[in-house]
C-alpha cells in the first residue's frame, strides 16, 4: 500500500504538486469566511449548569457585563472640570452604539437621597445637568460620603477616582466600545487621566490582539524554522518542501474547521503553532535521512524509495500517537478544547500524508542538479552546525554511564513530583496582556483606587413550593364550597413567573368577581380568597423580612473581613440608606427596618427616585431572591475560588435559612468554572490518551516492553515540564493545561523513531554496544535536529504581546529540549543497562519489523 | 343636576366647536390648551380607583392599587390637589401621598408611611422621576406646563392633531422632544411619544380606552413603555366620579394619617 503511493508520488510527481495546491487553496479559501470568538464563557457548553444559572442571573436581576472606565485625578475629582469630564464622558458613552443606556451607572447618572431641612427627603440627580460650581463639588463630595452603595464603588474613597460603569448588550462588542470611549476621553479637558477595563473589555481585546498575532506569530515561527533548516541543510529548494507541508496542512485545517462552522476561540488560535512543529518534524526526518542516503551518482527515486521504506513506519506510529494524544482532548467536557484537539489530529493526519505523497513527489522534481549539488554540499559540508559533539556526549552519557545518569533522571523525577505538588491552578484574562500593556495598567490603577473591578453575584433564593402548596389546598377547599370560588379556579391561567403573581392574580380576579357578584355567600367567599391572597403574598416576599436581610448583611460583614471581596452590595444596604434618610438622615438609622413592612414601604420611598429600577439589580420583584454583589480586586481565579471558599465556610457555620439555596454567577465565578472543568478535563484526558498511547505502543511495537520504554521519555519530560511549572511558581493556566498533550504528541515521536531505528539496528548487528554508536550517527542527529529547530523555530512567540504566545513559546521550546534530551540519554541508558532483557529475542523481533514495515 | 346640564351643554359646544373646526382649524395654542384640559382638568373635582400593572422585560408583573383624589383649586386649569391612598398590595396599604401642584414653581409632596408612622415632605429636583417605581413619572399622572415646552403643529391627520413638543429647559428633562397625537373630536392625547438624543424614540404613552362618564371623555385604561428597558406599566382607572364635591380641606396633612374615608369609598351607583 504504502510503496504504491510513494511510487504513484515519484512517478507523477507533478500531478501530485498541482493536486496538493488545488486542494490547498480551494479548503484555504473557508479562511476568508472566519469568526473570532473570543468569550471565555463558551469555554463551558451552553447548557452548562453554571453557565446557564449566570444567564439566568443576569436576565432575573436585569444585569449586564459591565466595562469600567476609570477618571483619576491626583487633587481629587471633586472639582467642577473633573465632575462636568465625568458627566459628558457619561452622556457621550449612553450614545454609543451596544451600550445599554438606561444601565449606565456614574455620579452623573444616579440620584443623591438627602435631607432637605426637617421632615423633607429629597431626591435629585447627584450632579447638577449644568454648570458644576466649586460649591456643588464640594457638596457632591459631602453626599457622597454618606451614601454607603456609592463610595468605593462610583468613587473612591480617596476622592482620587471616579468610575463610570458601562454595560454592554454583549461582550464582542466591548474592543470596539472602549475604542469609541477612548476617542471620547481624548476630546475632554482637563488633569483627569482616563482608564478603560472590565473583563469583557480584557476577552474582546485579547481577541483582537490574537488575531494580530495569528497573522504574526504563526509565520515568524515558521520563518524562524526554515532559518533554522537552512543552516542544517543548505539547500533552499529542499527545506522549501517541509515548509510547503506545513503550511498546506495549516490552511487546510484552517479552512476545514472556519469552513464547518466552527469559530476560532482562543484555543484554535493556537492550531497553526501546534501543527506547524508537527508537520515539519516528520519532513525533517525524511530529508534528514535523504541527505545522508543519497550520494552523488545514485538514482534519486531509489533514495526516495529507500528513504521512505525506512521511514514510514516511525512516521505512521508517531502521527497516530500524537493524533490519539490530541484527540483525547474530545474527552474534556470544554467544546473550543474538544474542537483544538479534534482538529490538530485531524492536522497531524494530513500532515503525514502530505509528507509520503508530497515530499517524495517534490524531491521527485527537483532538477537532478540541484540534487547532485545538495548531496555534494551535504558530503563536504557536513555541518554549519556541529552536532557531533552533544551526541558523543550524550553517547557516553547513555553507555558508559548509563547507571549514573539513570541515577539522575531518578533525582530529578522526585524533584519533578514535588514540584508538581507545588503547581497553583489559576489564570485570570487580564493577565494574558503583559503588564505595561494599557488594559493590565488600568487594572492596577483603577483596583488600587476602587473596591475592585471584577464582578461577583451571589444570589439567595428562597424556595416557597411548599407554601404555594398549602394554598393552592385551601383555595381548591373554599372552591368545593363555593360555585363563584369554583368559577374562578376554571379561569386561572396555567402558568405564573412566580407564586406572588399567582396570588396577585387571586386578588384581582376574586375582587372582579366580587364586585359584580349578588349573592352574599359568594360575596363573603371571595373576600375569604382574597384575604388569603393577600396574606400568603405578604408572606411569601421572604426577603423583604429583617431575618433574611440581617442574614444577608452577616454574610457580607464575614465577606468583607475576608480580605478578597473588596465590597459588596446588597438589597440590605439600599433598604439601610433609605430608611436612615426617611428617619432624619441619623446614622443610628443605618439599620434594617423591624418589619417586613416596613421594609416595603421603605422600598416605596425609593421608588419615587429617578432610578427605580436599580433595585431589581438587587432583589427580584417578588422579594424572593436576592443578589449580592461583590467587588474584587482581582480577577485571579484563586481569589475568586477563596471568595467561594469562604462563602462556603460561613454557609457551614450559619447555615442558611430553611428553603433558601445559594447560588453564584458572574464572569469572575464563571472562570474559576470553566478554569476548573478545564484542570479536571485535562488531568483526565491526559491520563486516557496516555494509557491509548501506551496501547497504541504495544500493539504498533508489538511489544509490551518496547511500549513501556516508548513511554518513558514523554513520562519523564510531562513530569519535568510541569515539576518546573510548580518550582518556579507558574500558575497553571490555559495554555500550560493545554501544553500537556502537546507534551504527549512530541515526546513520543523522540522516541518512538529512536526505539524503531534501535531495534531495527540491533537486529542488523546484534551487538548493543555497536547499535549504540549507529544510533548516534545519523538517527541522532535528525532528533537532535528536529528539537533545535522546534525548540529555536518557536522563540519568535516570545516577542508577542500576549503572554499566553509567550508561555507556548517558552514551553514547546523546554518540552523539545526536555524530551529530546530524555529520548537520547535516559531511553539509551536504560536500553543499556537492560539490554540482555530487552533484545533476547532479537530474532523475533527482527520478524516482526519486517512483517510490519512490508504490511 | 344642574352641573351634569352644564357640562352636557359643555361638552355638546366643545364638540360643536369640533365640528366647526374642520372649516377653521384651531391654532396649536387652542389645541393644547384644550388636550390639556380634557386630560387633567375635567370636572372641578374626580375620583378612581386606580390599579397599575407593572411588566418588566422578562414578563415578570407586579401591582399596585390605589384610590386617587383630585380637586382643582387654580383659576383656569391651574394648580390641583391630588391625595393618593394606596390599598394593595397589603404591605403598602395605608400609604398615602398628598400632591399640591403648582403651575410655575415646583410642587409640594408629601408622603405617609403607616408602618413607620412617618410623613416625610418629598422634594424631588424634577417632575420626571418614577411614580412609585411605575415607568409613569409624577408629571404623567399630574400633567406638564404647557408653559414648559415651545409647541408646533406638525401634522394634521383625518383624526388627530400632531403637536411636536420642546422643552425650554432641555436640561430639566431627559427628552429631547415629544410629540402628541391629539384627537380632533375629543381633543384627548391619545398617543404620546418621547424621543432622545439622536432622535431615538425611547418612551410612549398610550390612551387605550377611553368612555364618556359623568359627561366627560376620560381615559380608563393607559400603558407607558419603556422602549429602552423593554418593560411597561399599564394603569386601568375604574370607579370613576366627576364632581363629587370633595372639599379643600380633604387634601391636608391629617388625611395622610386618617384617611378620608367618605371620599375614598366607591361611589354607589
Amino acid at each position: 500500500m504504502k510503496d504504491k503511493i510513494t511510487n504513484f508520488a515519484i512517478e507523477h510527481p507533478k500531478r501530485v504538486l498541482w493536486i496538493t495546491l488545488i486542494f490547498t487553496l480551494l479548503v484555504a479559501s473557508q479562511i476568508v469566511r472566519i469568526h473570532i470568538d473570543t468569550d471565555p464563557e463558551n469555554m463551558l457548553p451552553e447548557d452548562q449548569h453554571d453557565r446557564m444559572v449566570h444567564n439566568q442571573i443576569k436576565q432575573r436581576f436585569q444585569l449586564y457585563d459591565l466595562i469600567v472606565v476609570g477618571i483619576v485625578n491626583q487633587h481629587g475629582i471633586y472639582n467642577p472640570q473633573s465632575l462636568e469630564n465625568l458627566r459628558k464622558l457619561s452622556d457621550d458613552i449612553k450614545q454609543i452604539e451596544g451600550v445599554v443606556p438606561h444601565e449606565l451607572m456614574s455620579l452623573a447618572t444616579v440620584d443623591n437621597i438627602s435631607q432637605e431641612g426637617p421632615g423633607t427627603i429629597r431626591f435629585n440627580w447627584m450632579l447638577p445637568k449644568e454648570n458644576i460650581s466649586e460649591e456643588n463639588a464640594r457638596q457632591i463630595e459631602n453626599n457622597v460620603s454618606r451614601l454607603p452603595m456609592f463610595l468605593d464603588s462610583l468613587v473612591s474613597s480617596d476622592g482620587k477616582a471616579a468610575a463610570i460603569y458601562v454595560p454592554i448588550e454583549a461582550k464582542e462588542y466591548s474592543h470596539e466600545i472602549s475604542q469609541q470611549i477612548q476617542a471620547l476621553t481624548d476630546q475632554l479637558q482637563g488633569s483627569d487621566e482616563y482608564h478603560i477595563t472590565g473583563l469583557p473589555v480584557a476577552e474582546d481585546t485579547f481577541g483582537i490582539e490574537m488575531f494580530k498575532q495569528m497573522a504574526i506569530s504563526a509565520p515568524l515561527a515558521g520563518l524562524a524554522i526554515f532559518l533554522l533548516m537552512w543552516v542544517f541543510f543548505r539547500s533552499f529548494s529542499l527545506i522549501t518542501a517541509p515548509m510547503l507541508v506545513a503550511m498546506s496542512t495549516v490552511l487546510v485545517t484552517m479552512g476545514l474547521l472556519i469552513g464547518t462552522g466552527f469559530t476560532v476561540h482562543i484555543m484554535s488560535s493556537m492550531i497553526p503553532i501546534f501543527l506547524m512543529p508537527i508537520a515539519v518534524v516528520d519532513s525533517i526526518h525524511i530529508l534528514s535521512e535523504f541527505a545522508e542516503i543519497h550520494k552523488p551518482g545514485s538514482r534519486v527515486k531509489d533514495s526516495i524509495r529507500h528513504v521512505v521504506g525506512n521511514l514510514f513506519q516511525p512516521m505512521l506510529f508517531t502521527s497516530v500517537t500524537s493524533a490519539v494524544g490530541f484527540a483525547s482532548l474530545a474527552f474534556t467536557p470544554i467544546p473550543p478544547v474538544q474542537v483544538f484537539g479534534l482538529f490538530v489530529a485531524f492536522g497531524i493526519g494530513l500532515a503525514f500524508i502530505l509528507t509520503i505523497v508530497f515530499i517524495p513527489a517534490y524531491i521527485a522534481v527537483l532538477s537532478p542538479a540541484s540534487i547532485e549539488k545538495l548531496a555534494e554540499k551535504h558530503a563536504a559540508n557536513e555541518s554549519a552546525l556541529d552536532l557531533r559533539g552533544p551526541l558523543n556526549v550524550f553517547h557516553a552519557l547513555s553507555g558508559i554511564y548509563a547507571k549514573p545518569a539513570i541515577s539522575a533522571a531518578l533525582v530529578i523525577s522526585v524533584f519533578s513530583f514535588i514540584g508538581i505538588k507545588h503547581i497553583g491552578i489559576n489564570d485570570n484574562p487580564v493577565r494574558w496582556f503583559k503588564e505595561d500593556h494599557r488594559i493590565r495598567v488600568a487594572d492596577k490603577i483603577l483596583n488600587e483606587h476602587f473596591a475592585g473591578t471584577y464582578d461577583a453575584y451571589l444570589v439567595l433564593r428562597k424556595d416557597n413550593s411548599a407554601q404555594e402548596l398549602v394554598f393552592d389546598k385551601a383555595l381548591n377547599e373554599l372552591a368545593s364550597n363555593n360555585p363563584a370560588v369554583a368559577q374562578l379556579m376554571k379561569e386561572v391561567p396555567e402558568t405564573f413567573n412566580n407564586f406572588s403573581e399567582k396570588t396577585s392574580w387571586y386578588i384581582q380576579a376574586a375582587d372582579d368577581a366580587s364586585f359584580d357578584a349578588t349573592d352574599d355567600s359568594d360575596i363573603i367567599a371571595l373576600d375569604t380568597v382574597i384575604a388569603l391572597a393577600e396574606k400568603n403574598q405578604s408572606s411569601s416576599k421572604y426577603f423583604a423580612s429583617p431575618e433574611a436581610l440581617a442574614y444577608v448583611e452577616d454574610l457580607q460583614a464575614a465577606l468583607q473581613t475576608g480580605g478578597v471581596v473588596g465590597k459588596s452590595n446588597s438589597f440590605a444596604d439600599l433598604v439601610k440608606t433609605v430608611y436612615r434618610e426617611l428617619q432624619g438622615g441619623n446614622e443610628d438609622f443605618y439599620r434594617l427596618p423591624d418589619n417586613a413592612r416596613q421594609t416595603a414601604q421603605t422600598v416605596l420611598s425609593y421608588q419615587s427616585s429617578h432610578r427605580p429600577a436599580d433595585l431589581w439589580h438587587f432583589v427580584s420583584p417578588d422579594y424572593n431572591e436576592v443578589a449580592v454583589w461583590m467587588q474584587l480586586k482581582s480577577g485571579d481565579n484563586k481569589d475568586m475560588a477563596e471568595v467561594i471558599q469562604q462563602v462556603n465556610n460561613y454557609v457551614k457555620h450559619n447555615p442558611l435559612p430553611a428553603e433558601v439555596s445559594l447560588e453564584w454567577g458572574g464572569l469572575t465565578y464563571i472562570n474559576v468554572i470553566w478554569q476548573d472543568a478545564m484542570v479536571k478535563g485535562m488531568i483526565y484526558s491526559l491520563m486516557g490518551a496516555f494509557v491509548m498511547v501506551f496501547a497504541v505502543m504495544v500493539i504498533l511495537f508489538r511489544s509490551v516492553i518496547f511500549g513501556a520504554l516508548a513511554m518513558i521519555p514523554l513520562s519523564f519530560t510531562i513530569a519535568f515540564i510541569y515539576g518546573l511549572i510548580g518550582w518556579i511558581g507558574k500558575d497553571y493556566d490555559m495554555p500550560v493545561a493545554v501544553l500537556s498533550s502537546l507534551t504527549l504528541g512530541l515526546s513520543v515521536d523522540f522516541a518512538i523513531h529512536f526505539l524503531d531505528r534501535a531495534r531495527t539496528i540491533q537486529s542488523e548487528t546484534g551487538n548493543w554496544k555497536e547499535t549504540l554508536a549507529l544510533m548516534f550517527d545519523e538517527p541522532g542527529i535528525a532528533i537532535l535536529r528536529n528539537a533545535i529547530v522546534i525548540s529555536i523555530g518557536f522563540l519568535p512567540l516570545l516577542a508577542a504581546p500576549l503572554v499566553p504566545y509567550n508561555t507556548v513559546g517558552i514551553f514547546l521550546a523546554s518540552i523539545m529540549a526536555a524530551s529530546c534530551v530524555v529520548t537520547l540519554i535516559l531511553l539509551p541508558a536504560i536500553l543499556t543497562v537492560l539490554q540482555k532483557m530487552i533484545f533476547k529475542d532479537k530474532q523475533k523481533d527482527k520478524q516482526t519489523t519486517e512483517v510490519l514495515s512490508h504490511a | 343636576m344642574r352641573k351634569f346640564i352644564t357640562h352636557t351643554i359643555l361638552s355638546s359646544s366643545l364638540a360643536f366647536l369640533a365640528m366647526q373646526s374642520h372649516a377653521q382649524e384651531p391654532s396649536v395654542d387652542e389645541i393644547v390648551k384644550k388636550a390639556n384640559h380634557v386630560a387633567f382638568y375635567q370636572g372641578d373635582d374626580g375620583r378612581a380607583e386606580n390599579r397599575m400593572k407593572f411588566v418588566d422585560a422578562s414578563g415578570r408583573t407586579q401591582m399596585r392599587q390605589f384610590t386617587i383624589l383630585r380637586k382643582d383649586v387654580g383659576k383656569e386649569d391651574g394648580d390641583q390637589l391630588f391625595y393618593v391612598l394606596f390599598e394593595r398590595p397589603t404591605d403598602v396599604n395605608g400609604t398615602a401621598f398628598l400632591v399640591k401642584k403648582h403651575i410655575g414653581k415646583d410642587d409640594d409632596r408629601w408622603l405617609y408611611l403607616p408602618s413607620l408612622d412617618l410623613v416625610k415632605r418629598i422634594s424631588a429636583g424634577d417632575k420626571r422621576t418614577s411614580f412609585v417605581g411605575s415607568d409613569f413619572f409624577y408629571e404623567d399622572v399630574s400633567g406638564r406646563a404647557l408653559s414648559e415646552d415651545k409647541h408646533t403643529l406638525v401634522e394634521t391627520t383625518a383624526t388627530h392633531y400632531v403637536i411636536d413638543n420642546i422643552p425650554n429647559d432641555p436640561s430639566s428633562v431627559e427628552f429631547k422632544h415629544f410629540k402628541v397625537w391629539i384627537n380632533k373630536e375629543t381633543f384627548l392625547p391619545e398617543k404620546t411619544e418621547y424621543y432622545k438624543q439622536g432622535e431615538k424614540l425611547y418612551r410612549t404613552i398610550e390612551a387605550l380606552k377611553h368612555e364618556v362618564i359623568d359627561g366627560y371623555v376620560t381615559v380608563t385604561e393607559m400603558k407607558v413603555s419603556n422602549l429602552e428597558t423593554g418593560g411597561y406599566t399599564i394603569s386601568q382607572m375604574r370607579f370613576i366620579k366627576y364632581d363629587t364635591g370633595t372639599p379643600e380641606s380633604v387634601f391636608s396633612e391629617r388625611s395622610l394619617r386618617t384617611p378620608p374615608q367618605q371620599w375614598i369609598s366607591r361611589p354607589q351607583p
